[in-house]
């Protein structure tokens, strides 16, 4: 429940109503009253017997039914017939029985009797219990309702959270990028942005940093040449996306890919240069060996490429290298998110 | 200027609303005027059995003149000509009958206001539904001044009452809900009256922790002052505080102040401290955290006026018109109408310093501006001048009972039919 702050001159009882009007069927979907409830039990109560031809103010039908008065139940036995206040009289009728045999047989009229009356006792005691059952009934109508109502609800929020939980999954997932994509400190922070990684993970993160961290193994698994002093991925926790989430335009990674085509089918290259370039983005340094060619003129190509990979394997490239084959890693790890980009896998399979 | 308060019970010992009513504001009056109370010798407002003896006595410095009962209520017969006029097409006749049979049923009185009417300048009655009210008024209709006391009850309906709220020099009522709902109910647009209520005596410098010490009550309390019964909300302001209660343990505890009708319910953070005095009863308001007012049916809630005037938030039942305009006009008491928002409203006051706060700021506000004596007294004695400016000549003749036949005419609808087309609702600002 919320808190309020208000100033005497501010408070408007109106206004607060509402607003906790709006926290209880923001909590409890609809708001009903308890009338609103009975009512409701009562249509749903009238939905499924008013087939079988019942009432739906079926408590108060058969408290009214009840209520009427029923028929004393009488004692019914072998000498009821024959019973007398008057001594003589009862004395007489019992001599006089056999006579009565005679004309004809009063036994199973006494048993029938009798039975009716074990039946009459039966159908009195059973409508005393009836009320009980029917109240039960309606009680259990009304709870139903009720359940049905908080059930609705629930789904109700169930889905608001469901709703939520995506939103907040798109947002994460866009803030990566964010964090991703930074210009500066690329080069520099690589490795420090990947121990904020695994830091947030340890912290037990939030889903933001886990599912970094989670695809920061996946880089690794893919480079093969990660785990410099045991340093996850700087890269490892970012999602490859055309589109800059900040801007919403395009990526400064789409941008320099475009650029670059743009530089090799370009009319100032020659083939060897384009081919330089071509297998230096094969390898595992490749894109830096390209950017490094690029500034440096010319330089021999194969020879760049094994050379790089030789140091790579040794572990001994400097860090600014190290961090552009951690680059490289990442991004290969991020192909099948762009696979416009397959190229770059081209030189290790061949 | 001599004023007579015309009332069905009165002594330092009734606590009725409407009783109380009357006696706050014939100690009021008589500090400006001549008063005098016409009242019955009754005490029990259930049976009105003399219990009082007949004649004059002085209460409060003011002289109170009784009259017996010709007979007692008989409850049965009471309950079924009540029910016959509220749920049944009837006649009249019923209704006269059905008066008679509430009570109080004092000859005596009455023929005492229609044979000393001269002796005073106005009579004002209390509580419309009363016997004495409606035949005092038919007695005295020149002189008299109607303070309805009306709920939202079925006798509203009844169709002997229209012709007494026009038949009245003027209308003293207690909210802006009872004085549409009469209005409605009278069908004349616009009746002689103003809205006044009752004001009350706040001590100026009550003593919460004296009643803390005295009760043994610690930490943070809601507190009920009034009758503990079913027809003052009680039992749902029980189920509903016990569920609170389970839901926030540790929080709020729930204070009683008054005579138990209704069990009260053992529960660890229910306190029933029975029938207190006025002394006391300030105490425990100044020391409460929230007041709260579960009755459905309120004309004017006194002790709401009394806690707002001790700066004190309300809690009120939103299902009771008078209640929930009175939250809505003085901005000083959130209501309820489920349990839900009880819950949420209740957690809202106890939590918020700022908000309980600022409702007390703005309930001692509006009571001294509308509920303080020099108020009320002053709209008492308003109307008393203007009426007597404009001349006996200007009141309205009480319309005379129908003949015979037409009294036993069984077309009078069922005053409970009546009262379901009466516009419901709080009166905004």
């Amino acid at each position: 429940m919320a808190e309020f702050n208000v100033r005497a001159d501010e408070v408007n009882v109106e206004q607060i109503m509402h607003q906790i009007r709006a926290r209880i069927r923001e909590k409890r979907g609809v708001d009903y009253t308890e009338e609103q409830i009975q009512e409701l039990a009562k249509i749903k109560l009238e939905k499924f017997l008013d087939p079988r031809g019942l009432r739906s103010d079926l408590l108060e039908q058969f408290q009214r039914a009840a209520a009427k008065d029923l028929p004393p139940t009488y004692e019914f036995d072998d000498q009821t017939l024959i019973r007398s206040g008057n001594p003589l009289v009862a004395f007489i009728r019992r001599l006089l029985q056999p006579v009565l045999k005679l004309f004809f047989s009063p036994n199973p009229l006494v048993q029938a009797l009798h039975y009716q009356t074990q039946i009459n006792r039966y159908l009195l005691e059973r409508a005393a219990r009836d009320v009980l059952v029917y109240e039960v009934m309606h009680n259990l109508v009304v709870e139903m309702t009720r359940t049905g109502i908080e059930v609705k609800n629930m789904t109700m929020r169930v889905e608001s959270i469901a709703g939520r939980l995506d939103f907040n999954e798109r947002r994460a997932r866009a803030l990566e990028a964010v964090v991703q994509y930074k210009p500066e400190g690329r080069e520099e922070h690589g490795a420090p942005r990947g121990g904020r990684g695994f830091a947030a993970e340890g912290q037990g993160g939030r889903g933001f940093a886990a599912e970094g961290a989670s695809r920061g193994d996946q880089a690794g698994r893919a480079s093969g040449a990660e785990g410099q002093g045991g340093a996850p991925s700087p890269r490892g926790d970012q999602g490859p996306s055309a589109v800059d989430p900040v801007t919403g335009g395009e990526s400064l990674r789409s941008r320099r890919r475009r650029r670059r085509r743009g530089r090799r089918s370009g009319p100032g290259f020659t083939g060897e240069g384009r081919e330089t370039r071509d297998e230096g983005r094969g390898t595992d340094e490749g894109r830096r060996t390209g950017d490094e060619a690029r500034r440096t003129g010319n330089e021999g190509p194969g020879e760049n490429v094994l050379e790089h990979r030789s140091r790579g394997d040794d572990q001994e490239q400097r860090p600014a290298e190290a961090n552009g084959q951690v680059e490289a890693a990442s991004e290969r790890a991020s192909q099948p998110d762009t696979p416009t980009e397959a190229p770059a896998s081209e030189p290790d399979q061949s | 200027m001599k004023v007579a308060v015309v009332v069905q019970r009165y002594g330092a010992d009734i606590n009725g609303g409407a009783e109380l009513h009357a006696r706050y504001i014939a100690e009021h009056l008589a500090r400006h005027t001549e008063v005098e109370v016409l009242t019955t010798c009754a005490r029990d407002y259930v049976t009105w059995r003399n219990e009082l003896p007949a004649g004059v006595e002085k209460i409060g410095g003011v002289t109170v003149r009784r009259f017996p009962v010709a007979r007692a209520r008989d409850v049965h017969d009471f309950g079924r000509r009540s029910t016959a006029v509220f749920t049944r097409t009837h006649s009249l006749s019923d209704e006269l009958a059905w008066l008679e049979s509430e009570g109080p049923t004092s000859h005596a009185l009455v023929k005492h206001v229609a044979s000393a009417a001269d002796a005073y300048d106005w009579f004002v009655f209390f509580s419309y539904r009363y016997y004495h009210a409606f035949h005092g008024v038919r007695a005295a209709a020149s002189r008299a001044v109607l303070v309805p006391t009306a709920e939202r009850d079925a006798a509203i309906g009844l169709a002997i009452f229209p012709p007494i709220f026009r038949g009245v020099r003027a209308l003293m009522f207690n909210s802006f809900e009872e004085r549409a709902m009469i209005q409605h109910v009278a069908g004349a647009g616009d009746l002689p009256g103003v809205v006044v209520g009752v004001g009350s005596d706040i001590p100026a410098r009550p003593e919460p922790d004296r009643f803390r010490q005295q009760s043994g009550i610690t930490g943070p309390f809601a507190i009920y002052v009034g009758r503990i019964d079913e027809n003052k909300g009680c039992k749902e302001l029980f189920e509903y505080f016990r569920r609170y209660a389970r839901t926030m343990p540790g929080g709020l505890q729930l204070v009683l102040v008054g005579t138990a009708i209704l069990p009260v319910p053992a529960d660890p953070r229910i306190r029933h401290l029975g029938f207190l005095s006025d002394t006391e009863k300030f105490d425990a308001m100044a020391a409460a955290d929230v007041l709260i007012m579960p009755s459905y049916y309120e004309s004017l809630s006194m002790v709401a006026l009394e806690a707002w005037g001790m700066g004190k938030p309300v809690l009120a039942n939103g299902r009771c018109d008078v209640l929930k305009g009175q939250c809505l006009r003085s901005n000083a008491g959130l209501y309820y109408e489920s349990y839900a928002e009880f819950a949420d409203a209740l957690y809202s006051i106890a939590s918020s310093a700022s908000l309980s706060q600022g409702l007390g700021r703005n309930g001692r506000a509006y009571f001294e501006r509308h509920y303080a004596w020099p108020v009320i007294e002053r709209k008492y004695l308003d109307v008393f001048s203007q009426l007597s400016a404009r001349g006996a000549s200007a009141a309205p003749a009480v319309e005379p009972l129908p003949g015979f036949f037409a009294r036993r005419a069984r077309t009078v609808p069922a005053a409970e039919d009546v009262l379901g087309r009466v516009p419901a609702g709080a009166v905004r600002p």
